[in-house]
């Protein structure tokens, strides 16, 4: 079992472990775009030869014509050679137009989305500092998306915000998300495993913490649905939902302990009343230039959530937080959000 | 090239007692107001070595805060204002300014045997107007400081609430020093070159700095332009990037890149200048293809302004885009791949002396080779969509900007300081110096190809437990770079009060910088020297000059 560690807090669930390819150099390849890692070693190979030759011929000359007495003359007062300038013109450009015609193959073949990816479109949503997923029947997961082993998957990319990058080391891939634009991007996935999913466009304060995952998994495994988790038939596990929602969506930003982050703390939104009743804290916020006192419930969160800047908490005057529209999250699961901060009053 | 009247004028009348350029006039206002280009230069140099220094301290916090994943030192927000200062500080006090600004105004005119540069009162207010830029960014980190990465990139640059517009403006009027030093070259070279001086026996120093000139006049008010519109679309709400306001922030990718690639050039050009001029000097022997290394210099001047797309393969550009961008991309490869081999068959068969300066440029030829080639890598558009913006490319331009331009800096101050001052630094030192500048050097970047290649971004706070042991093994070797760089400045700083005294000819040098009295005087040259000989002919060498110290 691996340990979550503190870096991505909201993403519960096991971190993919390190993973790098045969020759401990890329990270390990788990897409159909070979194509990527041959170019690579080959220019990497290139890319020695000739550093070992221009250290070579350093090394060598430096040993046997250094300057043993003050006044000793060049061995050579050489000023051109027209044939081996030639040679050292032609022979790179010869070898950087392979490199080219290769390199333009491969990204080619990234541009060029197939039908059977278009047929199998997601969406990812990019916000700061989180990434909202829609399958193609129209479901929604947070900060970890689940994709078929071997079937070709296209990503349509959208910023509510600023400038994001959808970048998965392993399958290749990387597309700047930009907002005011629809931008696309498709792999095939070749191997089951846990992948990286980072924000590779800086996008603010939690820019590092812009971090999700890919599960490629098999389509037995798939059809079980494994993001589908919500479920709020009871209070009980309305809050354990809330509390999944929260690690996925807030918790870069908000802490439920008091720890500064960001945004505001939630501790303390809601405390224990009269008996078992719990009630909402009295709050001062701005709201239109004005400051005034509120008491916390429902409606304010949900409004806090689809619109953050009408009543900005006192503490935390610049805002900040973009908003979150139903559809990034339904006001089902806001309400499933809410359970879950008061179940913190009763712990 | 040789001249029958400053080499003689050396023994003739030595320098003993008579007056130079640092002690004819003293008091601050004759430094604050003076005309001449060596003690402007001199400014130049003490402003953005000490920009350089404060920037390495910002690299130094960055290195030390990721020696975590979750981070040592700062929350995320003050990480992301530290990483930028850094960057800005670095590229726009210090690469850009540094080797035109202190060592092309300290030497381009004595190489061209000039009394002055062509506008004397243009150069002091270029300087002025870097210092107006130094001042401002520092006032930015006083108002709030800005967290946008050099870069600016909209619509985060719009959106923050930070100083934004004060650094903005900041860049601008950095922007302004840099055409003025530009344009004053530019008719420098064209006008005031001595007799004799065709452009072919130029040394390629200044051909290299001529390059630059035209690069930063033609460059540089592009991004003065879109820094003014960030400034105005923030204060005034244009909307020019905002796409909430009807712009589009790929537009500003392209106003920055369209200047900031060829600033790549206007950094790297004068540093592959200096290399030129060392590797003849300590090898004492005619550079290899001169005019090749003349032309491959315009070459990449020009084709510069032709691949700012290759910073937005990911940006979603059309396929015809990338395929223009890539294939000139490589185009750039070959000119620059020309230099080097230039640079390593001019040693073959040299003499060559392992002295400081020379000890920096073979440096520099290795450094630069790696990062001369993990460009070509960069450059192959399938394996730059994996490697863009991830420690790969943060290592690669750290092998250009730092490993080679900071390092010809550093050479062509080891070389033209007995020069400047007269007086010679502890070279044992300087050797120790630059060898452990060498070995940090390495150990803080090649951990970073690794784990660039393995997918760790850029700009990150945090990152994933992964990458933890090449963060450390960089950060250790960052610090090791540091004591190297303090032990060179210690060197330095040290040889102005105990240095002994320069020979009247250091290293043997042919070009007319060398042929005048050391320190110069004020107005460079006793008697106008006149050229008659080739470039780089060291048959002429007198080389008594090289043993008889400065009187």
């Amino acid at each position: 079992m691996f340990v979550l560690s503190i870096q991505d807090p909201q993403n519960a669930g096991p971190a993919p472990q390190p993973q790098v390819d045969a020759y401990g150099q890329l990270s390990k390849l788990a897409s159909t775009f070979h194509d990527v890692d041959g170019l690579f070693y080959f220019t990497y190979a290139v890319c020695i030869f000739f550093f070992v030759l221009i250290l070579g011929v350093l090394l060598f000359s430096v040993v046997k014509y250094r300057r043993k007495t003050e006044d000793q003359p060049a061995a050579s007062n050489v000023t051109h050679n027209t044939p081996l300038e030639v040679v050292w013109t032609v022979i790179p450009l010869i070898i950087v137009m392979v490199m080219f015609a290769w390199g333009y193959k491969g990204a080619d073949q990234m541009v060029d989305v197939p039908k059977e990816a278009a047929r199998n479109a997601y969406k990812a949503m990019a916000k700061q500092w989180s990434w909202t997923f829609t399958y193609p029947d129209g479901s929604v997961s947070y900060g970890d998306v689940w994709v078929e082993k071997d079937k070709p998957v296209q990503f349509y990319l959208q910023s509510s915000d600023v400038l994001h990058a959808f970048y998965v080391p392993s399958m290749r891939v990387k597309r700047d998300v930009i907002p005011g634009r629809m931008q696309t991007v498709w792999f095939q996935p070749t191997e089951e495993g846990i992948y990286h999913l980072f924000c590779a466009e800086y996008c603010g304060n939690d820019h590092s913490k812009m971090y999700a995952r890919v599960h490629v998994v098999s389509s037995a495994e798939f059809k079980k649905r494994p993001w589908d988790d919500f479920d709020d038939s009871t209070p009980e596990l309305a809050a354990k939902s809330g509390e999944s929602l929260y690690s996925r969506n807030c918790a870069v930003c908000h802490s439920v302990d008091g720890t500064p982050l960001v945004g505001p703390s939630w501790k303390g939104l809601f405390v224990k009343g009269e008996g078992d009743t719990i009630v909402g804290a009295k709050r001062t916020v701005i709201e239109g230039g004005a400051t005034k006192e509120i008491t916390v419930d429902d409606a304010y969160v949900l409004e806090s959530v689809r619109t953050p800047a009408q009543k900005l908490v006192a503490t935390h005057p610049n805002g900040g937080m973009s908003s979150f529209g139903p559809e990034l999250i339904d006001d089902r699961r806001v309400k499933a959000i809410v359970t879950y901060m008061k179940s913190l009053a009763s712990k | 090239m040789t001249t029958n009247i400053p080499a003689i004028d050396q023994h003739a009348a030595p320098t003993g007692g008579s007056t130079n350029y640092l002690n004819n006039t003293s008091g601050f206002w004759s430094w604050a107001s003076t005309l001449d280009h060596k003690r402007i230069g001199l400014m130049y140099l003490v402003g953005t070595t000490l920009a350089f220094l404060a920037g390495g301290l910002f690299a130094l916090l960055v290195r030390v805060h990721l020696w975590e994943p979750d981070g040592m030192l700062f929350d995320n927000p003050t990480y992301n204002q530290v990483f930028t200062l850094h960057g800005a500080f670095m590229v726009f006090l210090f690469v850009i300014p540094a080797i035109p600004g202190s060592l092309g105004n300290m030497v381009l005119p004595l190489m061209l045997g000039a009394k002055d540069v062509a506008l004397p009162r243009l150069n002091l207010l270029s300087f002025y107007l870097w210092l107006t830029g130094a001042v401002l960014a520092t006032l930015a980190i006083i108002l709030g400081g800005f967290d946008t990465g050099w870069t600016f990139y909209a619509p985060y640059s719009l959106y923050t609430q930070k100083a934004v517009v004060t650094i903005g403006l900041a860049v601008f009027v950095l922007g302004f020093s840099s055409i003025f030093t530009g344009l004053n070259f530019i008719v420098t070279v064209h006008k005031l070159r001595a007799p004799g001086l065709t452009w072919f026996r130029m040394p390629l120093f200044v051909w290299a700095l001529y390059a630059t000139s035209i690069l930063q006049v033609l460059a540089t008010p592009v991004l003065g332009i879109t820094v003014l519109l960030v400034a105005f679309e923030r204060l005034y709400q244009v909307g020019i990037f905002d796409p909430r306001l009807g712009g589009d922030p790929v537009l500003f990718e392209h106003f920055f890149w369209f200047y900031s690639h060829p600033a790549v050039y206007i950094m790297v050009l004068p540093a592959f200048g200096i290399i030129s001029e060392l590797v003849s000097v300590h090898s004492r022997k005619p550079l290899f293809g001169y005019k090749l290394i003349a032309f491959s210099s315009l070459a990449i001047a020009v084709i510069s302004f032709l691949v700012w797309g290759h910073h937005m393969f990911t940006s979603g550009q059309s396929t015809f885009a990338m395929f223009a961008f890539s294939f000139l991309t490589f185009f750039v490869a070959i000119p620059t791949a020309i230099k080097e081999f230039s640079w390593v068959a001019t040693i073959w068969k040299g003499s060559i002396a392992l002295n400081a300066p020379m000890l920096y440029t073979l440096a520099f030829l290795i450094i630069f080779a790696i990062g001369g080639l993990t460009g070509v890598i960069l450059g192959s558009l399938s394996v730059n969509i994996h490697m863009h913006d991830t420690y790969f490319v943060v290592a690669h331009f750290h092998y250009v900007m730092m490993g080679s331009i900071a390092l010809a800096f550093f050479a062509g101050l080891h070389h033209w300081w007995p020069k400047m001052f007269g007086v010679m630094y502890d070279e044992t030192i300087a050797k120790i110096a630059c060898g452990i500048i060498f070995v940090g050097f390495n150990a803080t970047f090649l951990p970073q190809f690794i784990m660039g290649s393995r997918g760790m971004p850029r700009r990150y706070a945090t990152y994933v437990p992964d990458f933890q042991v090449f963060h450390q093994a960089s950060t250790v070797g960052a610090v090791i770079l540091g004591v190297g760089i303090a032990l060179m400045v210690y060197c330095f700083v040290v040889s102005l009060f105990q240095g002994k005294k320069a020979m009247v000819n250091q290293w043997g040098g042919v070009t007319l910088d060398w042929l005048t009295p050391t320190p110069p005087p004020l107005e460079n040259f006793h008697e106008a020297p006149v050229v008659t000989t080739e470039v780089y002919d060291y048959s002429t060498l007198d080389l008594s000059t090289t043993r008889t110290p400065i009187a």
